[in-house]
């Protein structure tokens, strides 16, 4: 996964209410990223799209 | 000079023989056969070597009266041991060059590609074959597949390679190619780096390609932003050539001892003046982009171009063993630590509360961390998690949930560095 190539994000909540995953709409694909996995690459990635200006979505659980 | 001729000499009183004075050289001539098999013989405590082929048949030697030590600088011949009995321990300076996992690369026969064999424009991705990842910033295009072509007679199947579709002779400034294999830090803790103990590292390959010339390997500490990087030369178009390349240790700078990022070996295939205007970095130092890709030719500059690479062995030392082959099911295992293909055909789920329908999938092998799972195919889920542990899948939190007529088919885990 590419920042340059994502679109939108957002968090999803799990059956215990909590942001478990981010979901990561990209140019040609759809990714379920681990919400604080600080070891995972695409949860990296994330923090740099952030830190670039993106924003994740929280519609709330 | 007298000759005495008697068939026997025995002591002339009591049971000892003496031949000879101090000093004296006793002479067996040439050719005479000295026969001892039917006595009891005692040697003196030094053996005075003589020259030719000395052979000992059929004999045992004693260990226990072998003097500790005293065998030194053996030569043995280069062809297996054979050990009988307790473990083999090493001390001083001697390293496990010959032991088993020797080989910090993983999948370098390239044998396991669960992602497929070909993949078009690869990008910035693990493209085919399992743990190596293109880094591809703007330099071309190029197919990558998982190839049959080997070379003859290594005990190879697969290689992977690169074939350039798109060409750029004229790279822009931040363009940059290559493949790299990323390693955890808590597998590395053993070369001892960041000490005044660390160790040396060597890498053997085989390599084939259209375009002779210079390329670049390069080892990057991705902990402490420093790296070394070294030359080689294709000397030969289109024949397969095998490389070896040793790296001196480095004093500073520890990895973490943990599961990230901690070091890249890389094939470097080209780039613009970003990463090549400066002098190659042949000891380790900080970082400097412009000293990583010095002399590399472009294997994007015509769509003839191509690479092939197999047999990559990384090793502690400063010589290259043999390539360490693992039986398939140990390679798989290892790649699926960092990546899985799932294929459930139907996986569904069970009703949780309400409405609410949860299934479990479990991982083959637990993962390296909390997985991004994409590439899902299946029917009526709504979300996917694995919000708390999640590195083993299964009942460890990673769970889809949806309706009734859910289910799910496929799915990619990926736990990759």
């Amino acid at each position: 996964m590419n920042k340059e190539n994502i679109t939108s994000a957002e968090y999803i909540y799990d059956i215990h209410g909590h942001k478990g995953m981010i979901k990561v709409i990209t140019n040609d694909n759809r990714y379920w990223v681990p919400n604080n996995a600080p070891e995972n690459k695409d949860y990296q990635v994330i923090q740099e799209w952030i830190a670039d200006g993106g924003t994740i979505i929280d519609n709330g659980a | 000079m007298s000759q005495l001729e008697v068939n026997k000499v025995i002591p002339q009183s009591g049971t000892t023989l003496t031949v000879g004075e101090s000093g004296d050289t006793i002479t067996i001539p040439s050719g005479a056969t000295f026969d001892a098999s039917n006595a009891t013989t005692t040697l003196p405590s030094t053996v005075v070597t003589t020259t030719g082929t000395q052979t000992l048949t059929n004999k045992t030697i004693d260990a226990s009266q072998l003097v500790d030590a005293s065998v030194s600088n053996a030569k043995l011949a280069n062809s297996s041991i054979t050990l009988n009995g307790n473990a083999v321990s090493l001390g001083g300076t001697a390293s496990i060059a010959s032991g088993m996992f020797r080989n910090i690369i993983i999948n370098g026969d390239m044998s396991i590609a669960q992602r497929g064999t070909s993949k078009a424009n690869v990008g910035f991705e693990y493209g085919t074959v399992d743990r190596f990842q293109t880094l591809q910033g703007g330099l071309g295009q190029f197919t990558q597949t998982q190839d049959s072509d080997v070379p003859t007679g290594q005990g190879f199947a697969k290689s992977l390679k690169m074939a350039c579709t798109t060409a750029d002779t004229s790279p822009a400034s931040g363009d940059e190619l290559y493949i790299r294999q990323i390693f955890e830090g808590q597998n590395l803790q053993y070369l001892k780096k960041g000490t005044a103990n660390a160790q040396s590292l060597t890498v053997s390959f085989w390599v084939k390609s259209n375009k002779t010339g210079t390329y670049i390997v390069e080892l990057f500490d991705l902990d402490n932003s420093r790296h070394i990087n070294k030359s080689y030369t294709i000397n030969s178009a289109d024949t397969w050539e095998q490389k070896t390349i040793t790296y001196a240790g480095d004093t500073t700078g520890t990895f973490d001892n943990d599961n990230g990022a901690s070091l890249h070996l890389a094939f470097m295939l080209g780039s613009g003046s970003d990463f090549n205007s400066g002098t190659l970095q042949t000891s380790w130092g900080t970082s400097t982009p412009a000293n990583r890709q010095v002399g590399q030719v472009n294997l994007a500059d015509s769509t003839s171009n191509y690479i092939n690479i197999t047999g990559v062995q990384l090793e502690a030392g400063t010589t290259a063993s043999d390539f360490e082959f693992l039986p398939y099911d140990v390679n798989e295992n290892r790649c699926l630590r960092y990546f899985e293909e799932f294929t459930g055909a139907n996986t569904h789920g069970g009703l949780y509360s309400g409405s609410t329908y949860i299934g479990h999938l479990q991982y083959k092998v637990r993962k390296r961390t909390r997985p991004t799972l994409n590439n899902v195919t299946g029917n009526a889920y709504t979300s996917i998690s694995n919000s708390s542990g999640g590195d083993k899948g299964g009942t460890d939190n990673m769970y889809f949930n949806g309706n009734a007529n859910m289910y799910i088919v496929t799915l990619s885990i990926d736990a990759e560095l």
